[in-house]
């Protein structure tokens, strides 16, 4: 018998945007977006008319701690409940068990799995579907393969439920690690992966697939793109998968070529022309990320202190006006100087043994850890870890390079400021 | 040595005040001397713009030429390459001016060609090192105090790294503003700070969540504890509200206990008469007061006696008094006439004296009598009025028709004035009617018309003559005859046959059949060629003959017309002439006559018209003069009709007049007053007549009325006799009236009607008397009856009581009030304790004797209160908790506040994650620098400062051996003598700059060995030198010379001799004529 069934993940329900460092009331209207995210999957559900609904870890973080978000989740699963529609949840490193998960009080049918393996029947109209298994994690490090406990335990269609990290995909912890061919081992036809935000379909040996819905609301930068989750038709033990948007803020990271523009006016009137035209209308809103790059006349101008804030400040400024209102995260200055680094290094002197000195530096890593701790880098960087700033924890050769032009242009120069 | 670049020649074409100024140059030393103002420093800057770019617009050393031509000019160069051309041209105004590269052969090459020659020095180490004045000599001082001698050394003799002590200085300031280890203000601080605090709020929140659950379960156990103990406090408050009651209820039950023992003890009086004891006071209050009444009768009887007593005593008036009242009504009747009577008598008197004199007035010849015996009738006063209105009729036609004469009169008078002007008019105007100058004007108009015609026609006659002549003569003559003759053909091919023979005998066959065959050949071209002309000449003669023909048709058509023309002019002919007949000239009259004849015209039909109006004017004013003349006629006649009428009216009136005695002569209308005047008179004398008689009428009627009244009066004892006995005719009357003086009469009627008054309310008073007895009488009887009544009641009232008297009833009255009283209390008491329990008495009793009487009441009550406000109290507590849960807890789930301070916390972190990367940047930057310079100092220093010791120890003739920088964090730059050492500070001016000269030329040396020998160029760095010391310079400026291009400047003399003694090539700039200087070479060529 035919069915479908509704796969998402890693909701992170009531959890802030990253990476916007001005105030402003946009954050806070765009943060209720996860909860429409929510939202949005249940209407999905009751629209498809789906068996049940997947919920693969990370419903919210521990630590926003947030009320909001557990009555959110209680009152989006009685909509599913009332229409007879299952669900079933496994927790993921950001809601572990050992905390608060945020299940009391939740529908009868809904299952949330504990930290041991079960499995649970899909039945109805009196009819076997499935069969569902699942495991949360008890505390927020998970080094076990927990997939190894799962099992295909009969015939017909059996789905794994778990926040896991397969292949070790860069980015995230790597939590409950796991491999497309010991996934492949456990003979299961679909595996409802959580922990990766980015969208994948991984196929496994011996015919069964693993899937990552992606979450289904990006929060910073690098959560750009579109965001949803799955719906899966299964038909005579076969699935057809389907992915479905259900953000409603994007974000994106735009790049804006500083050739042909002339004056900072200029930059912001052409700033906007591209946001806006990569920003469709039918959304409740954007976020991006503004890099400009390329060598252009306006690099020096954009040098000068206050120069950058001052353009991203309008640019942010303007671009919360517009319908959809767009949230600037940053304006990022990756222009290079109209500087030919090869023909100063050339020229030897002084700019020459600065460039070798930053590529010595970049290349012995002995060398820049000891630096990074002469400048008091080290102690500045275990700092900002505490607070949960991990920008400094570790020496970036890249960044060397980048002070090495910098020196070099500063040197080069011709009017003193 | 490293070959570099030389400067041969440069031509300027404009920078600053010169333009078209040429130098040659070469290798070794030059100098340019010139006095100030000669252009020496503009000739740095444009060496300088020249390799590297003009300065931007604004800058002092841009130069832009003065009179704004060509901003620009040339170098030539010699390079390891080969010989250069470089050229610059401002292009713009802000333009840095795009370099030109030539080759040898004008070709173009790159401008890395110049660059590589330039070892790729930079602009800065340039400008810094190889091209510099005295001011940037001394540049370099300022560094070195400001920032120590090692970054200045770097600076500037390391090269690219000028700007390194500002960079470090802006670094350090641009990572101090961001971050200090222990600061407070830095941003990154304070971003930290902010972060840090916000995660405090953060940790003081809490787990939301979990409180959240935790309290929402206790919120439930609070709701069921406050259930329990609401149903708790129901059930007590019931509990205290029954034995409330019961309380409440205490008081009525014992009293109802009292009102039935009292009860009890009285006799049984149920039946007792209502009210018993009022209804006996009632009815002895009745019966004192009928006894009252009946005193208070009898004393008013006995009033009404006496009064009916006195009345009845004698009166003279009694009997009298309706013969009294008659005389008194009749003369009271009468009594104002009486008074009137003398005053009236005397007013008649009056009026009659006053008619008779206006009587007199009027003029009539009568007395009175005579003017009531006059005839002074309506109808006689009809007659009179219509005399007078004939009379005035026929006055006022009179004097219409004297107007109307009047008018006729000047009417006519000026109708003769009129027809006068008209006549004088018309005798000055000539006799001619306007149809006939209109048709001289006709005639005149057409005269004109024929004659232009007449000039048309003769014109086109002309042209048409013309035309048939030139016709006639265009004849042409026909084509020549053949140009060829037939025979020439034959003759040509015998010439050619005897040719050919000769030719023959001559040259042989072959020569004689070729020269036959082109004889043959050209005979047979000239017969082609004469038939060709044959035919083109038929053609020809063809051509002509259609000509021919065509002409002869136009001269016949032209012919024909002109015939038409002749026949036309005939005709106008004959019409000038009648036209000139009818216009009454000459047919060969010129134009200004006939303009002359047109005006004349003109005004004579402007006359005639004139004179047409005046005739017919005339002619309507002799019509108008008949009209007047008899108009006037009728109006004298109709005057004397007037006239006549008028006299007859006159003594008609007169007769009329004397006939009623009137005075004749007065005029109608005089006449008809004094008539009017007199009528009214004579009706005045009749009211007169009338009144006196009217008077002794009412004399007559008064006399006996007087009388009676007096008699009456005397009779009844009011008044005295007058003496007559009896009274007899009516004269008589009158006399006695007359005797009675005016006022007696007057007080007895009024003695009269006094007595009468008196006796009429005496009659009154009795009557009213008798009334009151009648009524009094029956009273007395109606109490009398009461009173029996009375005492029947009281007795059965008594009997009622059971009370043998009033005193025993009093008792028993009592004892029935207090006994209804008692049960009407018991009944109340015991309903009041059923509203107040709920319960019936005995119920009640019960329920008293269960919790122990009175006292257990108190008690258990006392006990249960305590209780119940107890539980209250906690019931309170536990909703107050309760509110302030759900407030709690509704509050956690739609409170934003975390979710802000979480907001507010990512944003710091991406605050304080920029910061950082901005700081970290800087602090890189930094170490780098710092990292490079001391990697520089090592590789690169040693050989610089080696060479600048040698240079200064030659600059300062062996004063200083040596120029080193100490290995301490200073770094600064020292110089000593071999036995002590002294800071770049320390020496005097002269003596710093030769060391930082010393240096510089150590660094162009460096340069030149390493990349390439590039020309130094100072200008005037050598003026604080002492002499020697200059000379020194000078020499050792020589011995660079031999590897470097040298180029001085200097305005000193001295100077100049110094240069040359080390054999510089010395040029002059000469400050007037700088721009004089037109180069004969015009373009400069590479090599």
């Amino acid at each position: 018998m035919p069915f479908k069934f509704v796969h998402a993940a890693d909701l992170h329900l009531d959890t802030p945007f990253r990476g916007v460092a001005a105030p402003g009331p946009l954050p806070g209207r765009f943060q209720e977006s996860t909860f429409r995210a929510l939202t949005r999957i249940v209407d999905l559900c009751l629209r498809e008319r789906v068996a049940f609904l997947l919920l693969a870890g990370d419903l919210f973080d521990v630590k926003d701690r947030s009320v909001r978000a557990r009555l959110a989740l209680r009152r989006e699963l009685a909509r599913l409940d009332t229409a007879g529609i299952q669900s079933f949840i496994v927790h993921g490193n950001h809601d572990p068990l050992s905390g608060d998960t945020g299940t009391l009080g939740l529908p009868a049918s809904v299952k949330v799995f504990g930290p041991d393996w079960e499995e649970a029947d899909v039945v109805r109209e009196g009819r076997h579907l499935c069969r569902v298994q699942g495991i949360s994690y008890p505390d927020v490090e998970v080094r076990e393969d927990l997939s190894a406990r799962f099992r295909r335990t009969g015939d017909g269609f059996n789905v794994g439920l778990l926040h896991a990290n397969l292949g070790g995909a860069e980015g995230h912890a790597n939590y409950a690690p796991c491999t497309t061919a010991g996934l492949g081992a456990r003979g299961l036809d679909y595996w409802a992966l959580g922990h990766v935000h980015t969208r994948a379909e991984h196929a496994l040996p011996g015919g069964g697939v693993a899937v990552y819905p992606g979450n289904p609301q990006g929060r910073h930068a690098h959560e750009s793109g579109e965001r949803g989750c799955v719906l899966v038709e299964v038909e005579d033990g076969g699935t057809r998968r389907r992915f479905v948007p259900v953000d409603g803020v994007r974000w994106h990271k735009l790049e804006l070529p500083l050739s042909g523009v002339g004056t900072l006016d200029g930059l912001v009137s052409t700033a906007l022309e591209a946001v806006e035209s990569r920003c469709a209308s039918e959304l409740d809103g954007h976020a991006v990320r503004l890099t400009l790059t390329g060598r252009g006349p306006l690099h020096r101008e954009l040098a000068r202190p206050g120069a950058l804030a001052q353009v991203e400040t309008e640019l942010r400024e303007r671009l919360a006006k517009v319908h959809p209102p767009v949230l600037l995260e940053s304006l990022r200055d990756g222009t290079r100087p109209e500087l030919d680094v090869e023909a100063l290094r050339a020229a030897g002197g002084f700019s020459r043994t600065l460039l070798d000195e930053a590529r010595f530096l970049a290349e012995s890593p002995e060398e820049l850890a000891r630096l990074w701790e002469q400048e008091a880098l080290g102690s500045l960087g275990q700092r900002l870890k505490r607070l949960g700033v991990d920008v400094l924890a570790t020496p970036r050769p890249e960044w060397v390079v980048g002070a090495g032009l910098h020196g070099a242009e500063s040197l080069h120069e011709e009017d003193a400021p | 040595m490293k070959p570099g670049l030389r400067i041969d020649g440069l031509r300027v074409q404009g920078f600053g005040r010169f333009s078209q100024l040429h130098r040659e140059l070469g290798p070794g030393m030059h100098l340019l001397y010139g006095p100030n103002e000669a252009g020496k420093s503009t000739l740095l800057a444009f060496l300088r713009s020249m390799l590297f770019g003009f300065e931007k617009n604004g800058h002092p050393e841009r130069y832009e030429p003065r009179d704004g031509g060509t901003f620009g000019g040339e170098l030539r160069l010699t390079t390891e390459l080969g010989p250069l051309l470089v050229r610059r041209v401002a292009a713009s105004r802000k333009s840095k001016g795009e370099p030109t590269v030539l080759g040898p052969d004008g070709q173009p090459l790159p401008w890395e060609r110049v660059q590589d020659a330039l070892g790729h020095v930079s602009r800065e180490l340039f400008f810094d090192v190889f091209a510099f004045r005295l001011d940037e000599l001394a540049g370099f001082e300022r560094l070195t105090e400001q920032r120590g001698a090692s970054e200045a050394l770097v600076a500037a003799s390391m090269r690219g790294a000028r700007r390194l002590p500002e960079v470090v200085a802006r670094l350090e300031k641009s990572a101090g503003a961001l971050y200090k280890p222990n600061g407070q203000t830095p941003l990154l601080n304070e971003a930290l700070r902010a972060l840090e605090d916000v995660q405090a709020r953060l940790r003081e929140a809490g787990d939301r969540p979990a409180r959240y659950f935790a309290e929402k379960e206790r919120l439930a156990a609070r709701s069921e504890e406050q259930r329990v103990l609401e149903a708790e406090l129901h059930d007590a408050g019931r509990e205290l509200e029954r034995l409330g009651r019961l309380e409440a209820a205490l008081a009525d039950v014992s009293a109802l206990a009292e009102a039935r023992a009292e009860l009890a003890s009285l006799p049984e009086l149920e039946h007792f008469p209502e009210g018993g004891e009022a209804r006996l006071e009632d009815a002895l209050h009745r019966r004192r007061s009928y006894r009252a009444e009946g005193a208070r009768l009898a004393e008013k009887l006995a009033t009404v006696d006496a009064g009916l007593e006195r009345l009845a005593a004698p009166s003279p008036v009694r009997g009298r008094g309706e013969a009294l009242h008659l005389a008194l009504a009749a003369y009271t009747e009468r009594s104002g006439l009486l008074r009137a009577l003398p005053a009236r008598r005397a007013a008649v008197e009056e009026k009659r004296r006053q008619v008779e004199r206006e009587l007199r007035e009027l003029g009539l010849p009568v007395d009175g009598p005579g003017l009531m015996a006059l005839d002074l009738s309506a109808s006689v006063r009809a007659a009179l009025e219509e005399l007078a209105t004939r009379l005035a009729a026929v006055e006022t036609e009179r004097r219409e028709a004297l107007g109307a004469r009047m008018r006729a009169r000047s009417e006519r008078e000026r109708l003769d004035g009129a027809v006068a002007r008209v006549r004088g008019e018309l005798a000055g105007l000539p006799d001619v009617r306007p149809a006939q100058v209109r048709q001289q004007q006709s005639g005149l108009g057409r005269l004109r018309t024929v004659r232009g015609e007449l000039d048309r026609l003769s014109e086109q006659r002309a042209e048409l003559r013309r035309q048939y002549e030139s016709a006639r003569s265009q004849g042409e003559p026909t084509p020549a005859d053949v140009v060829l003759p037939m025979w020439w053909v034959p003759a040509v091919a015998g010439v050619t046959v005897v040719l050919a023979v000769v030719t023959w005998l001559l040259a042989g066959t072959v020569a004689g059949a070729l020269s036959l065959v082109g004889g043959l050949l050209l005979t047979g071209v000239l017969e082609l060629a004469r038939r060709r002309v044959e035919a083109a000449r038929d053609a020809g003669l063809e051509a002509h003959a259609a000509r021919q023909r065509g002409r002869q048709q136009e001269e016949e058509r032209l012919r024909s017309t002109l015939a038409g023309l002749a026949a036309r002019e005939e005709m106008l002919h004959r019409d000038l002439l009648s036209a000139a007949a009818e216009a009454g000239m000459t047919p060969v009259a010129t134009a200004s006559d006939l303009a002359t004849r047109e005006a004349a015209l003109a005004e004579a039909l402007e006359q005639a018209g004139r004179r047409e109006l005046l005739l017919r004017e005339e002619e309507k004013l002799r019509e108008g003069h008949g009209e007047a003349v008899r108009e006037e006629q009728r109006a004298e006649e109709t005057l004397r009709e007037a006239e006549v009428r008028r006299g007859t009216l006159a003594t008609e009136l007169a007769a009329h007049l004397s006939a009623r005695h009137f005075p004749s002569t007065l005029p109608a209308s005089a006449a008809l007053t004094l008539w009017r005047d007199a009528a009214a008179l004579r009706q005045r004398l009749l009211d007169v007549g009338a009144e006196a008689a009217a008077l002794a009428v009412d004399e007559r009627a008064c006399a006996p009325v007087a009388l009676k009244l007096w008699e009456e009066a005397v009779a009844a004892g009011l008044a005295s006799g007058l003496g007559f006995s009896e009274p007899g005719s009516t004269r008589a009357t009158q006399a006695m009236t007359a005797a009675i003086p005016q006022g007696a009469l007057e007080t007895v009627a009024a003695r009269v009607s006094a007595a009468l008054d008196s006796e009429r309310e005496q009659t009154a008073e009795r009557r009213v008397l008798e009334e009151s007895r009648r009524e009094l009488l029956a009273e007395k009887a109606r109490l009398d009856g009461l009173s029996h009544e009375e005492e029947l009641a009281l007795a059965l009232l008594l009997a009622e009581g059971g009370g043998a008297d009033e005193e025993s009833f009093r008792r028993r009255a009592a004892q029935a009030r207090r006994y209804a009283e008692l049960t009407h209390r018991a009944r109340e008491l015991s309903q009041r304790i059923e509203a107040r329990t709920g319960l019936t008495e005995a119920h009640v009793r019960e329920a008293l004797r269960e919790v122990g009487g009175e006292e257990g009441l108190h008690a258990s009550l006392g006990t249960r209160r305590a209780r119940h406000t107890e539980a209250q109290e906690r019931n309170k507590a536990v909703l107050t908790e309760l509110g302030a849960l759900s407030n709690q807890l509704s509050a956690w789930e739609n409170d934003d506040e975390l979710a802000r301070l979480r907001i507010e916390e990512e944003a710091l972190r991406a605050r304080v994650a920029e910061l950082a990367t901005r700081y970290a940047a800087d602090r890189l930057t930094l170490a780098l620098l710092a990292r490079a310079r001391r990697r520089f100092e090592e590789e690169q220093q040693p050989r610089v400062v080696q060479l600048a010791s040698e240079h200064f120890a030659a600059l300062t003739g062996g004063r200083y051996r040596r120029v080193f920088i100490p290995t301490s964090e200073e770094r600064e730059l020292r110089v000593g003598d071999g036995e002590r050492d002294w800071s770049a500070a320390q020496l005097s001016r002269g003596t710093r700059e030769q060391l930082y000269l010393a240096f510089r030329l150590a660094v162009v040396r460096d340069f030149g060995e390493t990349r390439g020998a590039l020309p130094l160029i100072v200008d005037d760095v050598l003026v604080n030198f002492d002499p020697e010391r200059a000379r020194g310079a000078i020499r050792l400026l020589a011995r660079l010379s031999t590897q470097h291009q040298v180029i001085a400047f200097t305005c000193h003399p001295w100077l100049r001799e110094a240069f040359a003694a080390e054999g510089a090539r010395v040029q002059e700039l000469d400050s007037t004529v700088s721009t004089a200087q037109p180069i004969p070479a015009p373009e400069l060529q590479a090599g």
